[in-house]
């Protein structure tokens, strides 16, 4: 899609933010690698039939909410958590995306140094994080918005301006926590900062969204009765400031229009206000040190012999000395335990842990050995140097699957102690199979590597779906296997047997060569 | 002398040389080193000149272990690079353009990391990788992760972890490319050291100058082939003008294969 960036006049808002829209569409196209066009529109329409045919259930479910039906009373409710489930969501992908629009600069520093005012330019560039932000969320909510317009009442389609007004606010509120962030950890830490809240606010909406499933029956049905009661209680209060966005998501037309009003004015003002803070953070970014340990600084210099210890140490450095990616990967972690908890809720008081949180140790197992597979074998710094190197390539692999293990142990240990306080038996069974789940997706990526840098770490799979479905596969058949062989069933040795088939299919048929994350360097072209 | 009249140019000797390339060929989609014949002394400081798309670095590449050839035969002091790869690279060292550095690791790291691949003794490997802080003025960034260097300084450190442990043969895959006068003055003073204390050199470079003021002998290379190698000397016989600059063989040379071709 090439959207006219030229029809426009050159230097308004307009143009810039159809430039920085054309890029961001050009970033979502890159996720289809090289389908053509034909077969990236009909994977979106078959995508956006389904979505639309899962919203269906939800309709109905608001048909019998919103006219008189027995679930009337939790409209408001249900409503409330959308929002919130959205909000937290929206504001963490603006951090992430402001943050990364400051560090990794790009084109930043070519708009700046032009005589464009800061404040248009972070202008634009906030309604392209606000685009992909909302585009994230868009793809769920929408076909409710259309399902709903259709089969409840048309005033369901406020979701949609709604929807963008939510955005702007959100990006607006991003933008904001960003360049504060920035002012007071500096321009060396804001980085690491503002992923670590990214996560945690990205996590709150996860855990908003389970917090109904977990709570407590009498806890759900006191906080309903408020909402219908509230008696003086802004919290719970419909009618009051803090229920603006739920009314304008509901459709009443004073709220949405309201609630529109609110995020074009906030939204204008952090351009005008915050656009020479945003240059200056830009600027600040670019020029920040490298830190220089102040411990080692101290210290003599001591080199060791060994190319294991050698081998294992950089890996270690590398993985330690980079908590961004480190957060990266613990965000697999934070989503994946929630759904155990609810499973675990969902069995009453004597809900058994072997079916629940243990088998998610053993998935989240298999899901961080994998990453850290693919960072220290697909996403090497360096590899033709090593290729260079005095040693077999067999060796310097197999150090480096040893050198994942550490982190792993490290990931691991807390939960599995934990484990081990409700019933030492099931920890072992647990520690067993997490081994071996870790072990089967740490030999496919080291089978398979798929180059890449090490920030794509969430995103490597884009390179080969195949190795995506298998590692889930994994890791899903060797959690099945575990709670199978807790109950002591012999079927455990069926999803074994399916975990030894689908390594031995996908073993080795030649030698592993050097990974290369730049291609193009090998081609004649290099010459 | 040229290398059409014998691939075994340069002075005759009893120790077995840095570097003999007979035959050498790659194919890719087409054709990018073409039976290529390269020998090169122990000591000598070689300079492999030629325009874009030459087949300098596939050759170098070849060399290092990085590509495996279509065709042809490399020697490395003696060793066959291609069944002894190991051995092979051992007493050798490839720098490319872009230097591949760890952004996460301080230099004295990266050093200590390069120490432990090729089985650097830990005592020498720290005196070395002290002397060669030293001599490229890094000493003082030694702490300092590689993240924040400028494209300069992250060159020196590549530099320094290609010569830590002692290659007597070390190829520079357009080194000075990017460097300001200073450090390009810096690096070229310490390959000449090394040059004078038996180490072999063959650097690839666009910049004629360096190739004319360093290099003992040079070699043109055109469309994967050799077309000319020898002393300055030698090559402004070749190309028939006794007064004219390296620039100028350069262009007529390759001007000439150009039309050839």
């Amino acid at each position: 899609m090439n959207l006219p960036a030229f029809a426009t006049r050159p230097g308004t808002l307009t143009w810039l933010a159809l430039h920085d829209l054309k890029l961001s569409w050009r970033r979502f196209r890159s996720v289809f690698g090289a389908l053509p066009p034909r077969t990236v529109i009909l994977i979106l329409l078959f995508a956006i039939a389904a979505f639309h045919v899962l919203a269906i259930p939800v309709a109905q479910w608001f048909r019998t909410a919103q006219h008189d039906g027995p679930n009337q009373l939790h409209f408001y409710p249900a409503v409330a958590s959308a929002v919130l489930f959205v909000m937290p969501w929206l504001v963490s992908q603006a951090l992430t995306s402001t943050t990364r629009a400051l560090y990794t600069r790009n084109d930043l520093d070519l708009l700046l140094a032009s005589p464009l005012p800061p404040r248009l330019v972070l202008a634009a560039r906030a309604l392209a994080i606000g685009c992909e932000s909302i585009g994230s969320v868009a793809i769920f909510l929408l076909p409710i918005a259309n399902m709903n317009a259709l089969l409840v009442g048309w005033q369901w389609l406020a979701i949609y301006p709604a929807l963008v007004a939510t955005g702007l606010i959100c990006t607006s509120a991003g933008i904001g926590l960003t360049l504060l962030l920035f002012r007071i950890a500096g321009p060396r830490r804001t980085r690491l900062v503002s992923q670590v809240v990214a996560t945690i606010i990205g996590a709150a909406f996860i855990f908003t969204l389970q917090a109904l499933h977990v709570m407590p029956e009498g806890v759900r049905g006191s906080i309903v009765a408020a909402i219908e009661n509230p008696g003086g209680n802004m919290l719970f209060d419909k009618s009051g400031w803090l229920w603006l966005p739920v009314r304008a998501v509901a459709g009443e037309p004073v709220s949405l229009l309201l609630w529109c009003s609110i995020s074009i004015v906030i939204f204008m003002a952090t351009a005008l206000l915050l656009g020479e803070r945003f240059a200056l953070s830009a600027v600040q970014s670019g020029g920040a040190a490298a830190p220089v340990s102040a411990r080692r600084a101290r210290r003599q210099v001591q080199f060791r012999s060994g190319l294991g210890r050698a081998l294992r140490l950089k890996e270690w450095r590398l993985l330690g000395r980079d908590p961004w990616l480190l957060s990266q990967i613990m965000l697999q972690v934070i989503y994946t335990l929630p759904v155990s908890i609810v499973i675990w809720r969902s069995q009453g008081p004597n809900g058994s842990m072997a079916i629940s949180i243990a088998p998610a140790i053993v998935v989240i197992a298999a899901q961080i050995s994998a990453s850290l597979a693919w960072l220290t074998i697909s996403s090497e710094d360096a590899p033709e140097f090593l290729a260079t190197a005095p040693v077999p390539r067999g060796v310097i692999e197999r150090r480096k699957l040893e050198a994942i293990a550490v982190p792993l142990g490290c990931f691991l240990a807390a939960p599995l102690f934990a484990l081990a306080w409700a019933s030492v038996e099931l920890a072992i069974y647990t520690a067993l199979f997490a081994i071996g789940a870790a072990a089967s997706t740490a030999f496919l990526n080291f089978w398979h590597p798929m180059p890449g840098r090490r920030v794509a770490v969430l995103r490597r799979h884009s390179q080969s779906k195949l190795i995506a479905i298998l590692e889930h596969l994994l890791s899903l058949l060797w959690a099945v296997a575990m709670v199978l062989a807790v109950v002591e069933s012999w079927f455990a040795l069926i999803p074994l047997a399916m975990v030894g088939g689908i390594l031995w299919m996908n073993r080795p048929r030649k030698p592993v060569i050097a990974s290369a994350p730049v291609p193009a360097a090998v081609s004649p072209a290099a010459a | 002398m040229t290398s059409r009249e014998t691939p075994d140019a340069g002075a005759p000797s009893a120790e077995p040389l840095a570097l003999r390339l007979t035959g050498l060929t790659k194919v890719f989609n087409k054709t990018a080193v073409d039976h290529l014949d390269l020998c090169v002394q122990p000591g000598e400081f070689y300079a492999l000149l030629g325009p874009n798309g030459a087949g300098k670095t596939t050759t170098l590449r070849m060399v290092g272990g990085l590509l495996p050839p279509t065709s042809g035969s490399i020697e490395i002091f003696g060793i066959d690079a291609l069944r002894k790869p190991l051995e092979a690279k051992g007493i050798t060292a490839w720098l490319p353009d872009e230097p591949m550095l760890y952004d996460k690791l301080d230099p004295l790291e990266y050093l200590e990391f390069v120490a432990g691949l090729w089985n650097v003794d830990p005592r020498r490997a720290e005196a070395n990788a002290e002397e060669l802080l030293n001599v490229l003025g890094l000493w003082e960034h030694r702490f300092e992760r590689c993240e924040g260097f400028s494209r300069g300084m992250k060159q020196k450190v590549a530099l320094a972890g290609a010569l830590i442990h002692e290659p007597k043969l070390l190829m520079l895959d357009e080194p000075l490319t990017g460097l300001d006068a200073a450090i390009a003055r810096q690096v070229k003073e310490l390959l000449t050291r090394r040059v004078k204390a038996g180490a072999t050199i063959i650097l690839t470079t666009h910049i004629l100058e360096v190739a004319e003021r360093l290099a003992s002998r040079i070699g043109i290379i055109a469309h994967g082939r050799l077309i000319a190698q020898g002393t300055l000397e030698e090559l402004r016989r070749h190309a028939g003008s006794m007064h004219s600059s390296l620039e100028d063989v350069f262009l007529d040379l390759t001007g000439a294969t150009e039309k050839a071709a």
